[in-house]
């Protein structure tokens, strides 16, 4: 005897549970997805909201200028439909989003650790402090400075949560952090399913109880983890984005905690976490104070670069680290002036390479960077975070341009004396005129370490 | 469709429009993308496309027709407009199939000249939902008409000017004036956007 009544395909609830999804796009059988919602186990909304604002009821985006109209073939009417998100899967008026109702997906308890890693004492407390936060439902400001060991630190905690049968989600702006942390936590959690969800990242199955997302694909979620946690809080394009804030409030549960986590933290930020639920570590795992930035000038570096010469006083730094075998990183504050500096600099040495953010062989570039093969990058703002490369040094070139705030020269700074090998190494701010970012940037940096040595 | 945009269509950088004598005089559309973005597309030599095919403009037509946003139809309308606005033949747009239609809910072709604010009549029908881009060259060549006169739609002994969005064998635009020579039409020449 054959069972002929329709049975909920499990795979279909473990990918639908706490998504958003586009009806029309859904990665099941027609089918199976009208025999879900005949039985309730889905809800289906309106994808844009006209009244009393337009509004995209999957990223909730309410900016007038991000929606367009047309007349839509579909439907014979005037359809609106939201550009903000339009990346993942256009969503108009005429289309609609499925959110999942039916029983929950099954949820193991049996997490194991596999982290045989020593914590120093300032991370040992502030990992206990998040974890307390997390057991009391109270968001949380991780604030550590660059090499502090942020990723480490949340290991106890996310462990804490996955055996209390919670569901987790690690949003990072950025893909590169989330293809480098994909693997860490691959093997630090051997026994749960783990995904890692990017912009054209593969399918993968099974109900994952902790997900690793960049934050555009929150957009997708809804009302979907017990625990949050934000990696760098502060990075483009979350401070810049405010749809992306509530992006974090839609995917979370009513009571879920954000844990925020970052090594430059807004005054906003600050002020709001300081007096609750805060840890700072001001010293890095291998008790090496931070580098301090040196400011170099280098007037009309601009003018110079353009006339096809490097700045004396550049070309000198350049050459030092060459001679010394020390890769180096040149940080520009446009593309346009690096594409013009670039053949400059490889008068110097041939290999040195340029990388910028649409740049097909970025990561190959970098890796080259991190084994030695060339001598240095010249870059734009896209390496300030989350890279570590063994021995480098680095120079900001403009460092007074808008576009290196205080955060962005902290973070560029951080790169430098990571490994606890190579634990100093030169940071030059070359600059048109010393702006007050760099000097809050230089202030905080020389703040941190008298903090963590003040004993 | 007549909105002022503030940020770039393709980049979302913020565009500045600075007002020039030309701009208020010679009753120019306000531009939609940022110069950064217009620099990469390419004119093309020929007289019948305005851009050649390059590495910008695949972009532009993923995002315009695969992820069907409709608002890029307005990146070229000055350019369209500009070539088009004296054109004494009639207009017609290449149609697509009407499911087809319905499943990108909009017609690429005919929004181009929507936005261009450039008049154009629908006098064919496509036969075929299958896509030309699925096919190779001799597949293309050989194929089954892919056009028929809509019902009721009557050619007369005049000039028309075919308009698609990119030329790569010629096939789609070779269908459709055969269709409409045979029907009586005195000349059709026929405008793409892009050269393949």
């Amino acid at each position: 005897m054959k069972y002929k009544s329709w049975l909920l395909p499990p795979a279909l609830r473990d990918f639908h549970e706490g998504r958003i999804w586009l009806k029309e796009h859904a990665p099941f059988s027609r089918e199976d997805i009208e025999k879900s919602i005949t039985r309730k186990y889905m809800q289906l909304i309106e994808g844009i909201q006209i009244e009393p604002d337009l509004k995209c009821n999957r990223c909730h985006n309410e900016n007038p200028q991000q929606f367009t109209t047309f007349d839509c073939s579909k439907c014979q009417q005037q359809c609106v439909y939201c550009r903000h998100c339009l990346n993942i899967g256009r969503v108009s008026s005429c289309t609609q989003l499925m959110i999942w109702t039916g029983p929950r997906a099954i949820r193991t308890r049996k997490h194991s650790l596999k982290w045989a890693g020593q914590f120093t004492v300032l991370q040992q407390q502030a990992a206990n402090e998040m974890l307390e936060s997390v057991k009391a439902k109270r968001s949380h400001l991780l604030h550590a400075v660059c090499g502090a060991g942020k990723t480490e630190l949340l290991f106890p905690t996310v462990h804490f949560a996955l055996e209390q049968g919670l569901r987790v989600c690690i949003a990072t702006p950025r893909t590169d952090v989330v293809l480098e942390l994909y693997p860490r936590f691959q093997t630090v959690f051997p026994q749960t399913i783990i995904h890692a969800l990017y912009g054209g990242s593969p399918k993968q199955e099974g109900y994952a109880q902790l997900v690793l997302a960049t934050t555009h694909q929150l957009y997708r979620f809804e009302r979907a983890f017990d625990v949050m946690f934000v990696d760098e809080a502060d990075a483009f394009p979350y401070t810049f984005d405010e749809t992306l804030q509530s992006a974090v409030q839609k995917v979370k549960t009513a009571n879920a905690p954000i844990m925020l986590v970052t090594a430059t933290p807004s005054h906003k930020l600050l002020t709001q976490y300081q007096n609750e639920s805060y840890s700072f570590i001001p010293k890095r795992y291998h008790n090496r104070p931070l580098p301090v930035p040196r400011f170099h000038s280098l007037w009309n570096y601009e003018k110079s670069l353009k006339r096809g010469k490097i700045p004396r006083k550049l070309k000198q730094w350049t050459e030092e680290r060459l001679a010394r075998k020390e890769s180096f990183l040149l940080f520009f504050p446009k593309v346009e002036l690096m594409k013009i500096a670039t053949p400059l600099f490889q008068l110097l040495d041939g290999s040195i390479m340029a990388v910028h953010a649409e740049d097909p062989e970025r990561k190959e570039k970098v890796l080259k960077l991190r084994h030695e093969e060339v001598p240095g990058l010249l870059t734009t703002t896209i390496l300030e975070r989350g890279i570590t490369i063994r021995n480098v040094q680095v120079a900001v070139i403009g460092a007074e341009s808008t576009i290196f705030t205080s955060s962005a020269l902290i973070q560029i700074a951080g790169r430098v004396g990571r490994n606890a090998e190579f634990a100093d190494g030169d940071v030059v701010f070359f600059h048109h005129g010393i702006t007050t970012e760099m000097d809050d940037a230089r202030t905080k940096i020389l703040y941190y370490n008298k903090k963590g040595f003040s004993q | 469709m007549n909105k002022i945009e503030t940020l770039c269509l393709l980049c979302s950088q913020p565009l500045q429009s600075a007002i020039s004598w030309k701009i208020l005089l010679t009753k120019q559309f306000q531009p939609t993308i940022c110069d950064r973005c217009s620099a990469r597309f390419e004119y093309s030599p020929t007289t019948t496309a305005l851009y050649q095919y390059n590495d910008a403009m695949k972009d532009y037509l993923h995002q315009y027709k695969f992820l069907q946003d409709v608002a890029l139809a307005k990146v070229f309308r000055q350019e369209l407009h500009a070539r088009l606005k004296r054109e004494k033949a009639t207009i017609i747009p290449i149609p697509m199939h009407p499911l087809k239609q319905r499943e990108r809910t909009f017609s690429h072709t005919g929004e181009l000249l929507k936005a261009a604010t450039i008049p154009f009549v629908q006098l064919l029908e496509k036969t075929t939902a299958e896509t030309q881009s699925s096919k190779n060259r001799e597949q293309r060549i050989q194929a089954a008409p892919l056009f028929r006169l809509m019902i009721g739609a009557h050619v007369e002994h005049k000039e028309y000017l075919l308009f698609d969005d990119i030329k790569t064998t010629g096939t789609t635009l070779q269908h459709a004036t055969e269709i409409l020579m045979n029907a009586g039409a005195k000349n059709v020449k026929s405008f793409t956007l892009i050269n393949g």
